[in-house]
């Protein structure tokens, strides 16, 4: 599999996203990201890994599991202090949607890796796609690991000279973090200016027309791996326009009812979540939204 | 005691199948210039960076004053080692050359008078006082290198490693970064010089590592 085209590659991921930003429910994104780690291991990519570095996002998802609730309220409560629901049915389901969702997204991603970034500036220029915006693609992978780089050697010279930052607090944090980026913004100005004028000095863009030794060519594999792909895409999207995909794994029918008791919040910010299980309702309808 | 052991120490970067230092025992004193040379890749700034616990070995273990540098946080060892990289821009970070040496002494708690007077007097020796308020990574490879050098000498660890801190300095400030170190070995400080200017080293080193294919090859336990 490592062998297919680029282009193909790039038709996996572009379908993989879609569908992880289209789909609004966890278990559809459950088996789409059980789905996109089979397809990695196919390409031999250690996936394992970034289970583990998603750790680090788990506080960024409890943040987004009490925001969803607070916001999109409704659904059942699962946890309420004082008569403010911490925890819903619908928080619940929309913060595993957005991990899901991210997952799918870093997962797909890594197919990437499986060819060189050479590889990726000719497949965009096959694909019509202008050669400075494929080479700029390319630029911006050649730098990312250089980059990533810089900011954890300059995060340790700033550890080494006294600050300890897993202590600041959370204020001083983000202050420290807008001051330290700002040099780290300078220097990436600094270093695409020197890199075009390196360009530059080694003649591009002299001509309009570019030659290249190597030229992608598809194989039937890479024929069929698309076809599958794109059909797949477009059956599921097909499905989703239907309607085939309930909203979340918990009931939640219950709650969308435009009753004159129910607080106004809950009217208005469920639908937003599961808008597919709606359509838009004439004028004179208050909320905008009626049910199907 | 010696200041920092290393014992039975082995690295090889995550990913890579070549180990860069084999079995290393070596002992560092808060006294004195060790010089570190090698050919290049042979693992002079991975010895380094162990030095510091910015890298942790793969065997083996690191002690700072007998304490296990696991044990230690960076700011925890930053206050007894100062280290300048081998690439300046990597450790400048503020947004101008005055902020860039005060930072890490008001970390240290010192009053704002305090913090001036040795600002104002780390300027002046590095000849940096008219970029006072320059933005740094504005400055020139050689200025770079001084200021990052200035801000780590400020700070007045026990002992300080400089990788490769000749580079980009003229013959001047070469003999003035040679002069502050005398100052500083003179206080009974250490200083670690990992460089390949051997005519820099020679002059002011006292004792001399060599690593040659990941091992210590000359100058162990001098």
């Amino acid at each position: 599999m490592n062998k297919l085209d680029p282009r193909t590659k790039i038709v996996i991921i572009l379908c993989l996203s879609t569908l992880a930003v289209v789909l609004n429910s966890p278990i559809p994104l459950l088996v789409l990201f059980v789905l996109t780690l089979v397809i990695l291991s196919t390409f031999r990519i250690n996936f394992i890994g970034i289970m583990f570095k998603f750790k680090k996002l788990l506080p960024l998802l409890l943040v987004m599991l009490i925001v969803q609730s607070v916001f999109a309220a409704g659904g059942e409560t699962l946890l309420a202090y004082k008569g403010i629901n911490i925890l819903t049915s619908n928080g619940f389901n929309a913060a595993l949607c957005i991990l899901f969702r991210m997952l799918i997204l870093f997962s797909s991603a890594m197919l990437i890796m499986t060819s060189s970034s050479k590889d990726y500036v000719l497949a965009l220029v096959q694909l019509k796609i202008p050669y400075e915006i494929a080479f700029m693609v390319m630029v911006a992978f050649r730098f990312l690991p250089v980059f990533l780089e810089e900011i954890k050697d300059t995060l340790i010279a700033v550890q080494l000279r006294g600050v300890d930052l897993k202590r600041i607090a959370w204020g001083n944090k983000v202050k420290f973090y807008t001051h330290f980026f700002t040099p780290l913004l300078w220097s990436v100005m600094l270093k695409a200016r020197q890199l075009a004028i390196t360009m530059e000095a080694r003649a591009f863009r002299v001509y309009r027309r570019r030659t290249y030794l190597r030229v992608l060519r598809y194989s039937v594999l890479d024929y069929y791996v698309m076809a599958f792909f794109l059909l797949t895409t477009i059956m599921v999207l097909f499905y989703v326009s239907l309607d085939k995909f309930s909203p979340g794994i918990f009931s939640m029918t219950d709650h969308f009812q435009l009753s004159p008791g129910k607080p106004l919040l809950t009217t208005v910010a469920l639908p937003v979540l599961h808008c597919q299980k709606y359509k838009k309702c004439p004028d004179s309808c208050s909320s905008g939204l009626i049910k199907e | 005691m010696a200041f920092i052991d290393l014992i039975n120490v082995s690295y090889k970067y995550p990913g890579q199948q070549r180990t860069i230092l084999h079995d290393i025992n070596l002992s560092i004193w808060n006294r004195g210039c060790t010089a570190v040379t090698g050919s290049n890749g042979s693992g002079k700034t991975t010895l380094s960076k162990l030095l510091l616990g910015i890298l942790t070995p793969v065997t083996g273990l690191v002690k700072l004053n007998g304490q296990p540098l696991t044990s230690m946080t960076l700011p925890q060892i930053g206050r007894r080692i100062g280290y300048v990289f081998q690439n300046p821009d990597r450790q400048i970070f503020c947004a101008t050359v005055e902020e860039e040496i005060s930072f890490g002494l008001q970390n240290q708690g010192l009053s704002p008078d305090q913090v001036l007077q040795k600002v104002k007097a780390i300027l002046d020796y590095f000849e940096l006082t008219r970029y006072a308020h320059t933005f740094p990574l504005a400055l020139s490879a050689g200025e770079k290198r001084r200021l990052a050098i200035a801000a780590v000498l400020a700070l007045e660890p026990d002992l300080l490693v400089l990788d490769e801190p000749t580079a980009g300095l003229d013959p001047y400030r070469k003999r003035l970064l040679g002069d502050y170190l005398e100052k500083i070995i003179a206080s009974h400080k250490g200083v670690v010089i990992i460089s390949h200017d051997h005519q820099f080293i020679a002059r002011y080193a006292t004792r001399f590592i060599r690593l040659k294919n990941g091992q210590v090859v000359e100058g162990q336990g001098a």
